[in-house]
């Protein structure tokens, strides 16, 4: 009886979908279907934001329930530790490499794959496959592929007789960061690669037929028209994978843990080191306010260029 | 972007790739069918097949390696085992204690899928569908809580977890996946909902059934396409989360697989080809994952990155 559809007249239909009812009953309806995801977000998320900026100006050592305010002293601390700047030039590189390199591969091998005939699907698998492994996954197997010794990557140089190029990758200051992004990259283009590879699929196929009689080559099709047409895709992949470089730890902790030195430390093992092995929390909570602030501004100042309001 | 998870015809052409004629209702047919492969793309061929390799080379010296003897491994001779060490699997399920670890990340994963499931198919719905005062102001703190990067927070959550009695406690850990997974997973369902017909609501409400049963024994039951593609993407993230389960655990017996395989390699320094099985064990449940519901990963990584 229930669940029988019934053909009513158009008038009763249009009131009962507007939702009918009193709008207290209707808000509380709202409200209700809200309430777990405002609970959780509130406790888990919400709350703990406002305190990592209150600990900011707080003193803890992580265990005793004592957190005397210390003013601004946890941020003059931070802005003269070489450590925690050290980490910030590095994930910049690492930002930088990866919106350019890992976007630009990502991009390149979308308009790749597109074009082919055969083996679309097959690509598009072996290409993520990486994506979907754990930092942990992927740090633990190049630890070992790069090893200074027994590394399979300088045993496979050798072996092709361009044993001058073996490095000790993950232990020279001068190789161990760009080493680390090229593990990110190999990890992470798959990403970007398939959000752009969906897109070119959303491009029209007429505009093609057309520049194709009007004569157009490959590279003005492609800045006329692929190019414009992939314009939201692009953005979007360009703010995940500048954010997604900018929060690498995992892959970091476990390759190098920063090292040689602090040649390959990034603000969030920065901020896990000084929290967890210095028992510094104030100044780890600082340096969270700092870092995370500036991720925030970068996704604010992003999503303020690319109107996120038009899309609904 | 228009890539939709809706069972909507578009959804059939949106990313799904190598699949000429769609499973229904007519379409024009490409204007030509040719599978072969044409002379001028052999170059493309050639590049495509290095990126493979790249993506793949490293994954099978590690299947290859954790078949191999140490002396073997180490070895300048081969980099496939002479014969396999199947032994290797065995000592590394035993001595990495893999068995506790996977069984907990599939407890943590399924309790985090489910509860993410339930809360933002509740509020997607709502912000779809509902008429009420402060819908408006959800919306922005959703989009607002989406932007707080993790960095800056775990700190606190750990802190938040300790006061609450939480730490080392696979309830702490479940309601943080559960929360972190929300945002995204709500604007997903809620984009899902929209693309839906009002009918069978209206039908229902028709019936004298109330929002919340309508969409209990109504909505529920058709929106599996959405919550496909929410429960494989979030089951994913939660699958191989790391830093809150570094920050969280520290009893061995409730750690998940991804913070058991590091505790393993800290451990009592084991050899390289047991810990290159360890780590292979560790990503069998998600490759064939992958594999198995691909179609469902790549749509729910299009929803997801829509926001």
């Amino acid at each position: 009886m229930t669940s029988q559809p019934i053909l009513a007249p158009a008038a009763v239909r249009v009131t009962r979908a507007r939702g009918g009812g009193r709008p207290l009953r209707r808000n509380l309806t709202g409200w209700l279907f809200l309430a777990p995801a405002i609970a959780l977000i509130g406790v888990f998320t919400i709350t703990p934001f406002a305190q990592a900026i209150l600990l900011s100006f707080q003193s803890w050592d992580g265990v005793s329930p004592d957190t005397p305010w210390v003013g601004l002293a946890n941020y003059e601390f931070i802005a003269g530790d070489v450590v925690f700047w050290a980490s910030m030039r590095n994930v910049l590189f690492f930002g930088v490499v990866g919106f350019f390199l890992g976007n630009g591969i990502a991009l390149g091998m979308a308009l790749a794959v597109n074009r082919i005939t055969r083996g679309k699907t097959f690509f598009r698998t072996v290409f993520y496959l990486p994506g979907v492994l754990s930092v942990v996954v992927v740090g633990l197997l190049f630890s070992f592929i790069l090893a200074p010794g027994s590394g399979v990557l300088n045993r496979v140089l050798e072996t092709l007789g361009l044993g001058t190029l073996a490095q000790n990758w993950l232990g020279d200051p001068a190789v161990a960061l760009p080493a680390v992004a090229a593990v990110f990259i190999w990890f992470h283009w798959g990403f970007g690669f398939l959000l752009f590879l969906a897109g070119l699929q959303d491009v029209p196929k007429e505009l093609y037929e057309a520049a194709e009689l009007d004569g157009a080559g490959p590279w003005t099709t492609f800045r006329s028209i692929t190019w414009p047409h992939l314009a939201p895709v692009t953005s979007i992949v360009s703010l995940l994978t500048l954010l997604a470089a900018l929060q690498i730890f995992g892959t970091v902790q476990v390759l190098t843990n920063g090292g040689p030195g602090y040649h390959t430390m990034v603000p969030t093992l920065a901020i896990y080191n000084e929290a967890f092995v210095n028992w510094r929390y104030g100044s780890a909570a600082a340096m969270s306010v700092v870092f995370g602030g500036a991720l925030v501004l970068l996704s604010v100042f992003q999503l303020a260029i690319t109107g996120w309001r038009s899309r609904r | 972007m228009t890539i939709t998870i809706g069972s909507d015809q578009q959804s059939t052409r949106s990313l799904t790739t190598a699949r000429p004629s769609g499973d229904r209702g007519p379409r024009p047919k490409p204007p030509h069918r040719r599978r072969r492969i044409r002379p001028d793309q052999v170059g493309l061929y050639g590049l495509l097949v290095v990126a493979a390799l790249t993506a793949l080379l490293p994954l099978l010296w590690m299947l290859s390696g954790s078949l191999q003897s140490l002396t073997e491994l180490l070895s300048n001779d081969s980099l496939l085992p002479a014969s396999p060490q199947w032994a290797n699997y065995v000592t590394a399920w035993v001595q990495g204690d893999l068995g506790t670890y996977l069984r907990n990340s599939v407890v943590y994963t399924g309790c985090a899928v489910v509860g993410i499931l339930v809360v933002s198919s509740l509020a997607g719905y709502a912000l779809a569908r509902l008429d009420f005062a402060g819908k408006g102001v959800f919306t922005v703190v959703i989009l607002a809580v989406m932007i707080i990067p993790a960095p800056a927070m775990f700190l606190a959550q750990y802190k938040l977890l300790i006061s609450l009695g939480l730490t080392n406690n696979p309830v702490g850990y479940i309601l943080i996946l559960i929360t972190s997974g929300i945002p995204m997973s709500t604007l997903i369902m809620r984009s899902f909902f929209v693309s839906q017909p009002r009918d069978l609501e209206e039908a229902a409400s028709l019936d004298g059934a109330g929002p919340v049963r309508t969409f209990f024994s109504v909505i529920l039951p058709l929106a599996r396409p959405g919550l496909a593609a929410v429960a494989v993407i979030q089951g994913l993230g939660a699958w191989n989360e790391y830093l809150m389960a570094l920050v969280i655990f520290d009893d061995n017996a409730l750690m998940p697989i991804q913070r058991g395989l590091t505790a393993f390699t800290s451990g009592d320094t084991p050899q390289q080809q047991i810990l290159l099985a360890a780590t292979t064990i560790s990503i069998v449940p998600v490759v064939v994952f992958y594999l198995l519901a691909q179609r469902h990963i790549v749509k729910g990584i299009g929803a997801g990155a829509i926001k």
